[in-house]
């Protein structure tokens, strides 16, 4: 929100219009609101919805979206876009889960899902820095590539049984009420926020997203900050893995199926730019709480899983579309 | 008597305006952009079987005129007659343009380089026979067209094997089949080998006796005597003259481009000789320039000028590690340094204004904070860094350069092309670079904030142990700014002036490769 308080003050003949213009430009506190009415709209259509018990299950499901998005945060302020993550998720699950059976170990199960997670990503980042292949053709070929590893490594059979200490990551309450994963990522999106604000890698992000070519003029050198937010997508992809494992009590290579969706989804509801050098990640929080609320809503309201796809698109379609229509303007 | 005048006086009309006999005839033609003038009342006739070239520095206003008669832009005011018929020139646009019989001739603009020759030739109106393409009759249109310029070329070559001459000849043969009348040629000789200028202007001749009038656009003065027929040239958006060639003496037409001598910034220091700080050895580039030795000294300005094309940005590029270069040394404050990226160029202090300031310079929708920092930022050692430290940094260089803005954290695109530019000094200055590349650093930036920008590179030199290479095409301004001049044309450093005792006359001179 750094970004847009400063574009705020700079119009000195202000008048109606661009007031309108500047609430429009902060989308990330427009869809706060938009989330708040849509909470009280839910409330009164079902009893069901404003329950504490339907309010956690929202920070739950919404803890996984969440997490891409802080990944793919950094692919689209970057002016990219990984559309892997859904298969990277299957893949890194089912890895844990081998590992699990193997080892036994939880610690290394966690470990090696990340592993799997940060390996894809680096497969990604390698394929567009060294083969030159736009993100969106090298990330589509890993979406089949990650899929079709998940299904093979565990002969297309979901691995259950997981042991209590791991299912706590998922289901856990701390001091008997707030969900381990909603602090998981409070935890993660604060330290990532100072990521993108306080470090040089995070700085360097926007600026790729904003123009590559002056970036690299001023002595940056482009391609390792490239590996380093495909990585980052990667292992936020798994770190999601590891929470819906954990959640569910099982790996399933058909897992995070559209998640993909969903997460871009989220980033773009939050403001950030199709053409990156632009955005906040705790927007991207606000439009993964916004996603889940709708597909929660709809669950609620009796709406078929199939129109759940078709809203999902919608979604992506108006919120870049917003943000074409913002800048038009 | 009376009946005698007026009949004179009717004649006189005539010749003004609706001569039959004039191809082409423009008149008072008035263009502005942005509320700048670039013509400025300019006519311009053409001949039947005229070849008529136009002159002009850099921004002079030719590539305008010809895009008015192109249909490319539209005219602000004036009137266009071709073969004395008047244009309505409201509706006037690139179409009408061709179907009036003008052609333009840019380099391989109009071919499509994945089809063959004969199905460029009918490209744009394919023969059908039952609703599908007769390509029986796409072939022989095809060699007809081709014979008509006495063209060899297999017509089922594809265009993009095609030489870049051999696209110009297509070009021309196409233009010819669709019965053009009036043909512009711009810097047609610019890319190709003193073999195929001759094949080219064989060809002109031979256009030139189908009665077809042709305008000419180049630099290369030596090569308008030999093929002009009449030369205009074009000062600060007007018309300063028109001659037949045979009368026109080179220095009279480079005057002509120049106009009078007016240095309209007062010199305000000179800089004493002192210990070299960068020096640049054979530096070539196949294609772009060729053994290139320059040096700079410490506390100095200096000057490179040349026409649009001698190689100057791409010189400058290569100096910071942007291409790489095919053979060349530097040698920085007496040791030979190596440079093969960017990144190398700043950890040895050198930094770099690209001519496109918004393509290549800043990062437009990043708040000027971020844009001043960059390239501190990447020097930076440490991964993390503090806000409040960077703040205070750039504070620092907004003061001190005044960069115009309502805060560190507007975002960049809202500023002016002056303080844009302030920008992107800022954040060479903040990284403490010790040499300066300057391409086109006042390009597109009103004269106020030039004069900004000039006590800028002043300042920055003034300590004595900083220095520039300061690139600009615009004489006048070389000419004030720096210390040392030197002058490119076609990829060769042709000449080292001194701005005390050489005048704009002789650097344009030596720019166009006269002497």
């Amino acid at each position: 929100m750094m970004n847009q308080t400063g574009t705020d003050g700079n119009r000195p003949n202000r008048n109606v219009l661009s007031v309108i213009q500047d609430l429009y430009r902060q989308q990330s506190i427009s869809m706060l609101f938009i989330l708040i009415i849509m909470w009280i709209i839910l409330s009164v259509l079902s009893p069901y919805f404003f329950t504490i018990n339907n309010l956690f299950e929202i920070t739950l499901q919404s803890a996984v979206i969440a997490l891409i998005a802080a990944g793919e945060s950094f692919v689209i302020f970057s002016g990219g876009i990984d559309l892997s993550v859904g298969s990277v998720f299957a893949f890194s699950a089912i890895v844990g889960g081998l590992a699990l059976k193997f080892t036994g170990s939880v610690f290394l199960s966690i470990m090696a899902s990340i592993g799997a997670g940060l390996f894809a990503g680096f497969c990604n980042g390698l394929s567009i820095i060294k083969l030159r292949i736009p993100p969106f053709v090298a990330t589509l070929g890993m979406m089949g590539i990650a899929r079709g590893l998940a299904l093979i490594l565990c002969n297309g059979v979901p691995i259950y049984g997981l042991p209590r200490s791991y299912m706590w990551i998922g289901q856990g309450r701390v001091a008997g009420i707030i969900p381990v994963p909603t602090i998981i990522v409070i935890i993660l999106f604060t330290l990532m926020f100072f990521v993108l604000r306080n470090t040089r890698f995070g700085r360097f992000t926007y600026a790729i997203g904003s123009n590559t070519e002056a970036t690299r003029l001023s002595g940056i050198k482009i391609s390792s900050v490239i590996l380093g937010i495909y990585m980052i997508s990667g292992m936020f992809a798994s770190i999601a893995a590891v929470i819906e494992s954990a959640r569910l009590g099982t790996m399933q290579p058909a897992a995070g199926n559209g998640y993909e969706l969903l997460a871009i989804g989220s980033v773009f509801i939050g403001g950030a730019s199709i053409f990156g050098g632009e955005g906040n990640i705790f927007a991207s929080l606000i439009g993964a709480l916004l996603v889940t609320t709708i597909r929660n809503g709809l669950n609620i309201l009796g709406v078929s899983a199939f129109y759940q796809y078709v809203v999902n698109g919608l979604i992506i379609i108006f919120a870049v579309a917003a943000d074409q229509i913002r800048r038009s303007r | 008597m009376m009946y005698f005048l007026l009949v004179i006086f009717s004649l006189n009309q005539d010749c003004d305006g609706q001569n039959m006999n004039e191809l082409l005839l423009m008149k008072n033609i008035n263009k502005a952009f942005f509320g700048v003038k670039v013509l400025k009342d300019v006519s311009f006739s053409l001949q039947h079987g005229e070849v008529h070239v136009i002159l002009g520095e850099n921004g002079a206003g030719k590539s305008t005129l010809i895009k008015i008669l192109s249909g490319a832009y539209t005219l602000d005011s004036g009137e266009v007659f071709i073969e004395g018929e008047e244009i309505d020139m409201s509706s006037y646009n690139p179409e009408i343009a061709s179907r009036m019989g003008i052609s333009t001739i840019y380099q391989n603009f109009h071919l499509v380089p994945h089809l063959t020759v004969a199905e460029n030739v009918s490209l744009s109106n394919f023969p059908r026979k039952n609703g599908m393409i007769d390509w029986k009759t796409v072939q022989n249109t095809a060699k007809s067209v081709l014979e008509n310029i006495n063209f060899t070329v297999d017509p089922n070559c594809p265009v993009k094997k095609l030489s870049v001459s051999q696209k110009q000849m297509l070009e021309i043969a196409i233009a010819l089949s669709k019965n053009a009348k009036i043909i512009i040629m711009d810097e047609p000789t610019a890319a190709i080998s003193k073999r195929e200028i001759e094949t080219l202007f064989q060809l002109i001749n031979e256009i030139k006796k189908k009665s077809v009038g042709i305008i000419y656009i180049s630099h290369k003065l030596e090569e308008i005597k030999v093929i002009g027929d009449t030369i205009t040239v074009l000062r600060d958006g007007r018309n300063v003259g028109t001659v037949p060639v045979e009368n026109a003496d080179l220095n009279e037409i480079v005057s002509l481009m120049i106009g009078k001598e007016i240095k309209t910034i007062e010199k305000k220091r000179s800089h004493l000789p002192s210990e070299p700080m960068i020096e640049f050895q054979s530096f070539t580039i196949k294609g772009s320039f060729e053994d290139i030795n320059l040096n700079v000294s410490k506390g100095e300005i200096a000057g490179l000028t040349g026409l649009i094309g001698a190689g100057k940005t791409e010189l400058a590029r290569a100096i910071f590690g942007v291409d790489r270069l095919d053979t060349g040394k530097i040698f920085y404050n007496g040791c030979e340094i190596i440079i093969r990226d960017p990144k190398e160029a700043i950890q040895h202090g050198i930094g770099y204004l690209p001519e496109d300031r918004d393509i290549s310079g800043l990062c437009l929708n990043m708040p000027v904070k971020d844009n001043v920092s960059l390239v501190y930022l990447a020097k930076l050692k440490e991964m993390l860094f503090g806000i409040p430290t960077e703040r205070a940094l750039v504070k620092v260089y907004i003061d001190q350069l005044k960069i115009k803005t309502t805060g560190m954290y507007q975002q960049v695109k809202y500023l002016s092309g002056g303080n844009k530019q302030k920008v992107i000094f800022a954040k060479w200055l903040a990284a403490h670079c010790q040499f300066l590349v300057l391409d086109e650093p006042t390009i597109g930036i009103d004269v106020g904030a030039r004069e900004e920008i000039y006590n800028l590179i002043f300042d920055y030199v003034k300590s004595g142990d900083r220095a520039v290479l300061f690139i600009s095409s615009d004489i006048s301004e070389v000419l004030s700014v720096t210390d040392r001049i030197f002058v490119m044309a076609r990829g060769k450093l042709v000449a080292e002036l001194d701005p005390h005792t050489t005048t704009k006359q002789e650097i344009m001179a030596r720019s166009l490769n006269l002497k």
